[in-house]
């Protein structure tokens, strides 16, 4: 119990967030967006983090999602540069296409 | 002055072979000539060193341990040497002959070879020289066993010495190959007899064997079948013998030293070392004494009818061979080691003295191309007389004694006595007329060879005259070792000297009532009557009539005439009995087991291999979402193997 | 049902709503901002679980930096909407659909199981304390000062590699 609230709806809402992030990212095509789906999730684990230190009582919760979202903001930046490159390449952004490694 | 330890008898060749081998080809045909020599010589000097304190003392039997060879379990061989009456009596024959004999190779071999081909000829002609004198003085079987396939591969090295020619190479590959079956059953002998007495010491086997005959006779059947086969091989007896007229095609001292005097002799030597084990097996004894017969007069029949000289010594070296077997066969141990002797010294004499007209004659043996080489050849002629006249039995030659020895001991054996009889005594006369038939050809009458041949005959040079010329005094006196009892009681040295070597076995006494004198003299006069007339009928025919007579009967039966001259085609037998089998039988294994069956299944594996990955290389897609599909897959797998697990 | 639980999941229900919008537009630009208003609510369950300071990090530099590149970079590049594909092979979204049901489920049981059971806790802060900025900056700066210098040389990294990776090329 965090407060009043049950840990268990903090797990259910962090479950279903990351099954949509990973629906996401499995089922788009288009890159942004399965990069997006990738935030999502990650996201949903910083709440599972959060709900559980919480109910813990202890302080380590937070500080791991302070890491995660600094390292998340890294990421993002370096993906995204990423992609910028490889869109002056290609001039496409569907994954299915950038297929090079293909046997 | 201390006595020399026995292990030096045999090490001192053993250093001679590797010096000559390490060092000979860079230094010279004199410098290998003197440490072959030398170190058969040094060693005859050592041996004798032993032998005549030996001979003039008590007789009793020497061991003398060097290391500790083997020690496992319930298994320990030792290297020893033993000296005893029979070892003495080998060593006494051995190491001079070996002697002679590479002094002989000096002049034969000096324009056959290169400088490096003479110091490997000299090498090998040492090692062959230790293997021998470890079979000979080892106190256990396995160590016998050692010299027994040592001198199996100097005869493989020394017959295939001109290795370049196809003809020779294969007669030392048959050497060894028949020598192996034969040694497969020494083998099987030794397996049985450590079985039986827990031990290859000869002191302690004999000693079991003889202190409790009823115990051990029943597998002492096989035992000694078992190495009765390996003293076939390695002594030429049928069916073993095809090696050794092929054999011929080493160097003539080799010929000499492992083909007739020495090597082919370590089966009856074998036969006799082990002579209270087999005469606790009666049959086999029979068996013995029927095979070395048989061989005899086989060997004998194939002779008259060959054209090659060194291939008549041959077939007359399995005769002479057979008769020492029968020997042994017939319970008369002593008669056939002394025979083994006296044919040592006469035997080494004839191939010597073929090797020398082989010389004059530049390398033809065939006797058809001989004639009248008496008048250029003397030395070489007077010494091959002595020794024809000495194996055909002639007294007071050397041969006589002991061949007439042998007949009598085989008249007086209670079973198949008289037939073994009768048929040494024919062989005896099938001898006397074949080996007079060679010298009546060689010798005698009208040289049939070529203008060239003509002008290059000439008598040897004196390294090689010497050795004849000894062995020759050798064929004539050295059969006074073994005069028979008729001669008186104390005639006979060699018997008594040998006897510690047969001791009595308890239960197993021989009835050896001696024959009375009137029918030994009978038997003498018979046999020397059948070798008289031997002898007449050669010279009549070939020395006299130039050959008439014989090419008359050969040509009124032709067919019978070709089997005989072809050595009653037995090689071709074993061709197709045995060798296009194995043949067929390596080929089958080669083309079906090997590469179809085992490479099959390598390649298969790597075809699989091959396929697998055909068939994988489709997961990469190069799709990024297909990969991150499978990791997700993955994990659920982990999921469900996490929360399945409780 | 408390208020504050109440609170609690309506917030929980909007960040999922507007996450399921996400994953379905197909316009990135309404994608992006549909994550936006997630990250909002969400900010706002953070408030709910005592923590926030991590909330307003959210708001700050995800919603407000992470988001707001990402719309820079569609706009940059003209990204379009996601045309369809006559994709030949479903395999991928049928797999993929299979999965993350299957996925679903099992978060669903485990934490029907022993998902919300915690361990005895020895040291356990309380609720007045855990929201506390000044606890947080102290842990950070002490116990785990090296994470700290670790990720500020990450984020370097980043900027460098970002940097590299996304200049044009010079023309020889």
């Amino acid at each position: 119990m965090i407060g009043t609230i049950p840990l268990s709806d903090v797990l259910l809402a962090s479950g279903a967030l990351f099954s949509i992030g990973i629906a996401g990212a499995l089922l788009r095509r288009n890159a942004i967006q399965i990069f997006l789906s990738i935030e999502l999730m990650m996201n949903a684990a910083n709440l599972a983090l959060l709900g559980y230190g919480a109910a813990l009582g202890t302080h380590q919760g937070q500080i791991i999602v302070f890491f995660v979202i600094a390292i998340a903001a890294a990421e993002a930046s370096v993906g995204l540069a990423i992609f910028v490159a490889l869109f002056r390449h290609t001039e496409t952004i569907d994954v299915n296409k950038i297929n090079l490694l293909k046997w | 002055m201390t006595t020399p330890p026995l292990w030096l008898i045999p090490a001192i060749p053993l250093v001679g072979f590797a010096v000559n081998a390490l060092l000979g080809t860079r230094l010279g045909k004199s410098f290998v000539s003197a440490v072959g020599v030398g170190a058969a010589g040094l060693t005859t000097i050592v041996a004798y060193a032993r032998l005549i304190p030996f001979a003039s003392g008590s007789h009793a039997p020497v061991v003398e341990p060097l290391a500790s060879w083997i020690a496992v379990a319930n298994l320990s061989i030792d290297i020893s040497f033993r000296l005893d009456s029979l070892s003495a009596l080998m060593l006494f024959f051995v190491t001079f002959v070996a002697f002679l004999i590479h002094v002989y190779a000096i002049g034969y071999m000096h324009h056959e070879a290169t400088d490096a081909g003479y110091a490997r000829f000299f090498a090998y002609l040492n090692l062959f020289l230790f293997a021998m004198l470890t079979l000979v003085l080892g106190e256990s079987f396995l160590l016998m066993f050692v010299g027994w396939e040592g001198v199996g591969l100097c005869s493989y090295l020394l017959v295939g010495y001109y290795f370049d020619r196809a003809y020779a190479a294969a007669a030392g590959r048959k050497a060894f190959v028949v020598n192996r079956i034969g040694d497969y059953g020494f083998l099987l002998g030794m397996f049985g007899i450590f079985a039986a007495f827990g031990s290859l010491n000869y002191s302690e086997v004999f000693r079991k064997a003889a202190e409790h005959p009823a115990q051990y006779a029943p597998a002492l059947s096989i035992i000694c079948l078992c190495l009765f086969v390996g003293a076939m091989g390695k002594s030429a007896q049928v069916p073993l013998y095809v090696w050794l007229p092929d054999a011929m095609a080493g160097p003539t001292p080799v010929s000499a030293l492992i083909h007739a005097a020495t090597m082919v002799t370590a089966g009856v030597y074998m036969v006799s070392r082990c002579n209270v084990l087999f005469r606790l097996a009666p049959e086999v004894m029979l068996f013995v004494a029927c095979i070395g017969c048989f061989t005899a007069l086989f060997a004998g029949t194939i002779a008259i009818a060959q054209n090659d000289l060194k291939k008549v010594l041959a077939y007359s070296t399995i005769s002479q061979l057979g008769y020492m077997f029968l020997a042994c066969g017939v319970g008369a141990f002593p008669v056939g080691m002394f025979h083994v002797m006296t044919h040592a010294c006469f035997k080494a004499c004839l191939f010597l003295g073929a090797g020398s007209v082989m010389h004059a004659m530049a390398d033809d043996l065939d006797i058809r191309h001989m004639g009248g080489l008496k008048a250029k050849m003397p030395i070489t002629f007077w010494t091959f007389l002595a020794a024809t006249l000495a194996i055909s039995g002639i007294p007071p030659f050397a041969g006589f004694f002991s061949k007439d020895a042998i007949l009598s001991s085989a008249f007086e054996s209670p079973e198949l006595g008289k037939l073994l009889w009768f048929v040494g005594l024919f062989t005896a006369g099938l001898t006397a007329f074949y080996m007079y038939r060679i010298v009546s050809m060689t010798f005698f009458g009208q040289f049939r060879g070529t203008k060239e041949q003509a002008h290059h005959v000439h008598e040897a040079p004196a390294s090689m005259t010497f050795p004849l010329i000894v062995l020759g005094i050798l064929s004539v006196v050295v059969g006074f070792l073994g005069l028979p009892a008729v001669f008186g009681e104390h005639a006979n040295v060699i018997e008594p000297f040998l006897a510690p070597v047969f001791p009595p076995i308890a239960g197993h006494e021989g009835a050896h009532e001696a024959l009375p004198h009137a029918t030994e003299w009978l038997l003498m006069a018979v046999s020397v009557a059948v070798a008289a007339s031997g002898l007449t009928l050669a010279y009549q025919w070939y020395a006299r009539q130039g050959g008439r007579t014989p090419a008359r009967i050969a040509a009124s039966m032709p067919g019978a005439y070709a089997l005989v001259a072809d050595k009653f085609r037995i090689d071709e037998l074993y061709d197709f009995l045995f060798v296009r089998p194995y043949a067929w039988l390596a080929h089958v294994l080669w083309r079906v087991v090997d590469v179809l069956i085992i490479d099959g299944i390598l390649n298969a594996a790597a075809f699989l291999v091959e396929l697998a990955g055909d068939f994988l290389r489709f997961l990469q897609t190069g799709n990024v979402r297909n990969y991150a599909l499978t990791f997700f897959l993955g994990l659920i797998a982990l999921l469900l193997f996490v929360v399945g697990a409780p | 049902m408390s208020a504050g639980r109440l609170a609690f999941d309506a917030f929980a229900l909007v960040a999922v709503v507007f996450a399921g919008l996400m994953v379905a537009g197909k316009d990135p630009i309404k994608s992006v901002l549909a994550l936006v208003v997630s990250f909002f609510a969400l900010a706002a369950t953070y408030v709910m679980v005592l923590s926030p300071f991590i909330a307003g990090l959210q708001v700050i530099v995800y919603a407000g930096a992470i988001l707001v590149l990402f719309l820079f970079v569609i706009m940059l590049l003209n990204v379009g909407r996601e045309k369809p594909d006559g994709s030949r092979r479903p395999i991928q979204t049928v797999l993929g659909s299979l999965s993350v049901v299957v996925f679903a489920t099992l978060l669903l049981g485990m934490l029907r199981g022993s998902g919300a059971r915690l361990p005895p806790q020895a040291e356990a802060v309380g609720p007045e304390q855990l929201p506390d900025p000044a606890a947080i900056a102290r842990l950070l700066f002490s116990d785990y000062l090296l994470h700290f210098e670790a990720v500020s040389v990450l984020l370097l990294a980043a900027l460098v590699g970002a940097f590299v990776l996304a200049r044009r090329e010079e023309a020889p």
